[in-house]
């Protein structure tokens, strides 16, 4: 394409595709971009080549046959997101959940941000060329997931979370191997930063690559560890405690610049806090219920079910119909491993949602993509979108 | 970089109330009663675009951050009279820590509301999402088009007469060039030629 510069230079653009289906787009996203030289002068962005219709699948089933689905949004941290619809739902109902219940969810979900982390920073270095730090990461990672398993017999698709509880209580020895495996991780966090901090290649290709202003990552409406690399200290944990993050002593992470340096080393430095966060919930885990006894979410006891006739009618109920949440509208949101997670959910007090509306963190930084990468090389483009950490499946639902 | 480092600290917020009174000073809304859990207020189509900007700008609210667009279709809500669609949106201001709703109605036929895109940056695809998945107009809206259906669809998937299990034959992708020359031009270039190029290192004119 022939055209002329804003400095007046007529110069022939080269027109090209980064992705959908490439592997350094660590997903099916499309960049079209128009290129001078190594430059890159305009994009345009598409998504949607993950698109599935979530929304309207969960509008034709139960509540709790929603949870699945969730698990498909950011596949990286599955259980974040259970929790993120769970936590939703329970605030239609009013429901307060057991203390046990609510620590587990906790030492779960900083967990999963953990790995999510472990990903996005682990491919992002691997984009760089760097690729030991991806097994360093890997490898603790490969742990975890046998703990999900244990925990809740899958790997990936958790559906860990119900409405008003937990699948299943902790089992024996859970404590010692998470303990166990955030010791691995601290270990790969201390390695990995050993090889990046001080690495002249990885400063060069990071420092001042992509940088995003504080307002205008706000005007574009990012959330979490993205909103933080650009200076702005603003965490849901912190600002809209939930499930008691007031109690537990951490800090957010933030950055200076909005470059991509920093948000790598603001991921890999949260990774510390929530640790810190897991070993704090862990001291304070102690025996008890991980259910609600609110009779409209959770299954009656079974021995007042063989004996009762309202347990009997109440199990049938919620096995043959599912949950009937209040009518309204609300949105909740939770602080995920990308930030906001946001549940719009509208109920007509049927046992159907009518209508569940995601709020993907990762929308909004992969709308800003395009504009991020002009006039950075197309080398640094890659690594750019990495850092952000686009998922797919939690992009275009 | 440093873990303690901080910007302002985060205000109080305003209550619900003050929120509503502030409001109703300048505009005609009203509290929506279907949100019990937050504040939701219903707008008019006409004085959204004004109360965006007074979100946005006065001081007691702040609201500096869009959070997302989307829209309800109530044709199979039981016992609803009013108009079909709600456009819903969601804000939050970072520096008071409050969060607000706004809710515009749309009418069947009518499916037409001012686009907020100058305002915030995002709503030029959070827009784009509503348009694609339930077919309401933003108007002034720069680049209206779909976002997460592929570009052949015909339909808006997320209204509720839209049959499940309807299937549709795509093709074609989507060539992007048209949004591509925009943003060379938005961006100060002007455009000589069309064609498509040819590959880096070879001369069209010059080859054998």
């Amino acid at each position: 394409m022939k055209v002329e510069n804003p400095a007046g230079d007529i110069v022939e653009l080269m027109t090209i595709n980064l992705g959908p289906s490439h592997p350094a787009t660590h997903g099916t996203l499309r960049a079209f971009c128009a290129l001078d030289g190594e430059t890159v002068s305009a994009a345009a962005c598409e998504m949607g080549y993950l698109h599935r219709g979530f929304e309207k699948m969960v509008e034709q089933g139960t509540y709790s046959m929603v949870l699945p689905y969730t698990d498909r949004l950011n596949y990286c941290s599955a259980m974040l997101n259970n929790i993120g619809f769970c936590k939703a739902v329970e605030t239609m109902f009013g429901i307060e959940l057991p203390e046990r219940c609510v620590r587990l969810r906790v030492i779960i979900g900083e967990l999963s941000r953990v790995i999510d982390h472990l990903v996005c920073i682990g491919a992002n270095l691997v984009d760089l060329g760097a690729m030991t730090n991806f097994w360093y990461f890997f490898n603790p990672r490969e742990s975890v997931y046998k703990i999900w398993e244990k925990i809740s017999g899958a790997r990936l698709t958790n559906t860990w979370t119900r409405i008003g509880g937990l699948y299943r209580d902790a089992y024996d020895g859970f404590s010692d191997d998470i303990r166990a495996v955030v010791t691995k991780i601290e270990h790969a966090i201390a390695e990995v930063r050993a090889l990046i901090e001080h690495n002249k290649i990885f400063l060069d290709r990071t420092k001042d690559v992509c940088v995003v202003s504080a307002e205008d990552a706000i005007s574009w409406g990012w959330t979490g560890p993205c909103l933080r690399a650009c200076g702005v200290d603003r965490d849901l944990r912190k600002d809209e405690p939930y499930y008691g993050y007031e109690t537990y002593d951490f800090d957010t992470v933030i950055g200076t610049t909005g470059d991509t340096y920093d948000r790598v080393m603001v991921r890999m430095l949260e990774m510390i806090e929530s640790i810190s966060i897991i070993r704090q919930a862990l001291d304070k885990l102690e025996d008890g219920p991980i259910n609600s006894t609110d009779a409209r979410v959770r299954l009656p006891n079974k021995q007042a079910v063989y004996h009762d006739m309202e347990a009997l009618i109440n199990q049938f109920k919620l096995i043959y119909e599912g949950v009937r949440p209040p009518p309204g509208e609300h949105y909740d949101a939770t602080e995920a491993a990308n930030g906001e997670l946001g549940f719009f959910v509208v109920s007509d007090g049927g046992t159907n949602p009518y209508k569940v509306k995601v709020r993907p963190p990762c929308f909004t930084q992969y709308a800003a993509f395009g504009e991020m990468i002009e006039g950075s090389l197309v080398a640094d483009a890659l690594p750019t979108l990495a850092s952000i950490n686009i998922i797919a499946g939690e992009l275009d639902r | 970089m440093s873990t303690d480092a901080m910007t302002q600290p985060i205000g109080d917020g305003l209550d619900a109330d003050a929120t509503l009174a502030a409001l109703t000073e300048r505009f005609s809304v009203e509290r929506d009663p279907q949100d019990k859990w937050g504040l939701s207020v219903i707008v008019q189509a006409d004085q959204l675009r004004e109360l965006v900007g007074f979100l946005r700008y006065d001081e007691r609210l702040c609201y500096d951050m869009l959070v997302d667009v989307t829209a309800v279709d109530y044709l199979a809500y039981p016992a609803w009279r009013g108009a079909r669609y709600a456009v819903v949106y969601l804000f939050k201001s970072l520096v008071l820590n409050h969060r607000i709703k706004l809710k515009v109605f749309v009418e069947e036929g009518e499916e037409a509301i001012p686009s907020i895109h100058d305002i915030y940056k995002i709503a030029n695809w959070t827009e784009r999402e509503v348009w694609d998945q339930y077919g309401i107009v933003f108007d002034g809206h720069p680049n209206l088009k779909r976002i997460l259906n592929h570009h052949e669809f015909v339909g808006h998937p997320l209204r509720k007469d839209y049959p499940v299990q309807k299937r549709q034959h795509l093709s074609i992708n989507d060539p992007m060039l048209d949004e591509l020359t925009a943003r060379l031009r938005q961006l100060g270039f002007s455009i000589i030629d069309h064609e498509a190029t040819t590959p880096s290192g070879q001369d069209p004119e010059g080859a054998a």
